[in-house]
């Protein structure tokens, strides 16, 4: 086999003219961005300032595209449907023909989804992780591939014009509040039906704790006043701390959904203001970093709902009366 | 509710965000969970039983071998019987043989013996005729005078007799 010379499988006049294409990119775009024009103040031509990015416009709300039967179909959920669309067409592709011996893309898929099976039994349990697995699941892919597909020429960047006037035709879904909303309430949702399939109303007995209390009130009515005062004031802390462990029920939701809507929203104006100041090349880096982000997210969003189901499931042992 | 407004949240997107979540779970666990966690299930369970089947095979293999080697140890056995028993047949035949050999010459020994003893008897009658016939013949011609030849047959027999009786004594 003769010997390779040069970089990247590509001999080095090529890899030194593709160098320089990449900078004079970067530095046309530095000197037409606003930044180099505000460093250099520069007067370019008209044909050469056209190409600058304009100013981006991040507004928190999504803009309503259309209406169906008077229901408001909004940027954000025709970028969640292209999400969803992506997601069941791929798995569709993929499992239509099963073989027991994979081929490249099955085995690949095989591997995404037998990774987050071992995820959920290795943190649930055999038996819990199986169950648990489509929830977590479903929401890991939704908000990976949500993020990733973010990324792509088209979102964001496709203009819709309205009865509002001008809006983007598609956007992340999770950069409109309410789709990690719906996330943090479907998991939500999903723990508490866990919680009390599985524990029935002893589940509800984490939060509305009286028991102790009733207790310690008989106690004293019956003459034991100094136990049975110790046991009135330990119910009253375990009524309070079933009440606190109720209110952090709800708070999670909120914690989940603005984690995810934060990270993604901030994701976004990154992407938008980088590509802003300085246009074309200067943006790829945080493209790199809007991948890693997208897929941590997935992974914490997925993995909290995996131990907050994990955690409702768990009975805790009724202290000895 | 105007700081939610301004964040963007509201009821029609919510719910429709909720359902298109309700509507991805549905069809991921019909296109991607089932069909996958059956395909991985059913890998592990023929995985699973290949192994055991191997294990078997290996254990059939064994006893196989196990009882080849005894079956070789035991054929080798049977040989080596075989061969004792035939070297002692062939001894036995050998014996056998020499033995009869040796009674056959014993015979034919024994029967020379007579033989020679009988033609030497014979001889001996032959010659003791003739020498009476001899002897009688010169008695006559010494006396001159024919003797009765019967009688005198009669005397030297007797002579001979006597002398032949006194040898053997």
């Amino acid at each position: 086999m003769p010997e390779k010379k040069g970089c990247l499988g590509c001999s080095f006049p090529i890899v030194i003219g593709v160098f320089i294409v990449l900078l004079v990119l970067l530095v046309v775009g530095f000197v037409i961005g606003p930044l180099g024009q505000s460093m250099l103040g520069i007067e370019l031509p008209s044909w050469l300032s056209a190409l600058s990015v304009d100013r981006p416009d991040p507004h928190l709300p999504a803009a309503t595209v259309f209406h169906i039967f008077g229901f408001p179909i909004t940027n954000s959920i025709i970028g969640a449907w292209i999400t969803i669309i992506f997601l069941v067409g791929f798995s569709y592709v993929v499992t239509r023909r099963m073989k027991l011996i994979p081929g490249r893309l099955q085995a690949a898929f095989e591997f995404l989804i037998g990774w987050l099976y071992d995820l959920c039994c290795s943190v649930a349990g055999e038996a819990n992780g199986r169950r648990f697995f489509p929830v977590v699941a479903t929401i890991f892919l939704f908000v990976a591939f949500n993020a990733w597909l973010a990324l792509l020429p088209g979102f964001g960047s496709i203009i819709a014009h309205t009865a509002d006037g001008e809006t983007e035709l598609i956007r992340a879904a999770n950069t409109d509040i309410n789709m990690p909303l719906a996330l943090a309430l479907v998991s939500f949702i999903f723990v508490e039906f866990f919680g009390l399939r599985t524990l029935g109303v002893r589940y509800l007995g984490k939060f509305l704790n009286f028991g102790e209390f009733f207790r310690g009130a008989r106690q004293l009515f019956t003459g034991k006043l100094k136990s049975g005062l110790s046991r009135l004031f330990t119910g009253a802390m375990t009524i309070f701390t079933g009440l606190l462990e109720g209110l952090s029920e709800f708070i999670r939701i909120v914690s989940l959904t603005f984690r995810l809507f934060g990270n993604m929203t901030a994701g976004e104006i990154l992407l938008l203001v980088a590509a802003f100041l300085i246009p074309w090349l200067f943006a790829i880096p945080f493209y790199g970093l809007e991948l890693l982000i997208g897929f941590i997210q997935a992974i914490i969003f997925g993995g909290l709902t995996l131990i907050f189901l994990t955690l409702a499931v768990e009975s805790h042992g009724e202290e000895a009366p | 509710m105007g700081g939610l407004e301004s964040l963007g949240i509201n009821m029609p997107t919510l719910l429709a965000q909720v359902i298109n979540v309700a509507i991805l779970f549905g069809l991921l666990y019909l296109v991607a969970y089932r069909p996958i966690m059956r395909m991985l299930d059913e890998r592990s369970r023929k995985i699973k039983e290949s192994m055991e089947n191997t294990e078997l095979i290996k254990q059939h293999a064994e006893r196989a071998e196990g009882e080849a080697a005894k079956r070789i140890e035991a054929a080798g056995k049977e040989g080596e019987e075989v061969v004792a028993r035939a070297m002692r047949t062939g001894e036995e035949v050998k014996k056998e043989a020499q033995q009869q050999s040796k009674q056959e010459a014993e015979t034919l020994i024994a029967r020379a013996q007579a033989e020679i003893r009988r033609e030497r008897d014979e001889a001996i009658g032959e010659l003791r005729k003739e020498f009476a016939d001899l002897t009688v013949t010169a008695a006559g011609k010494v006396i001159d005078r024919t003797l009765d030849k019967k009688a005198h047959r009669q005397i030297i027999d007797k002579v001979l007799e006597e002398a032949s009786t006194l040898k053997k004594g």
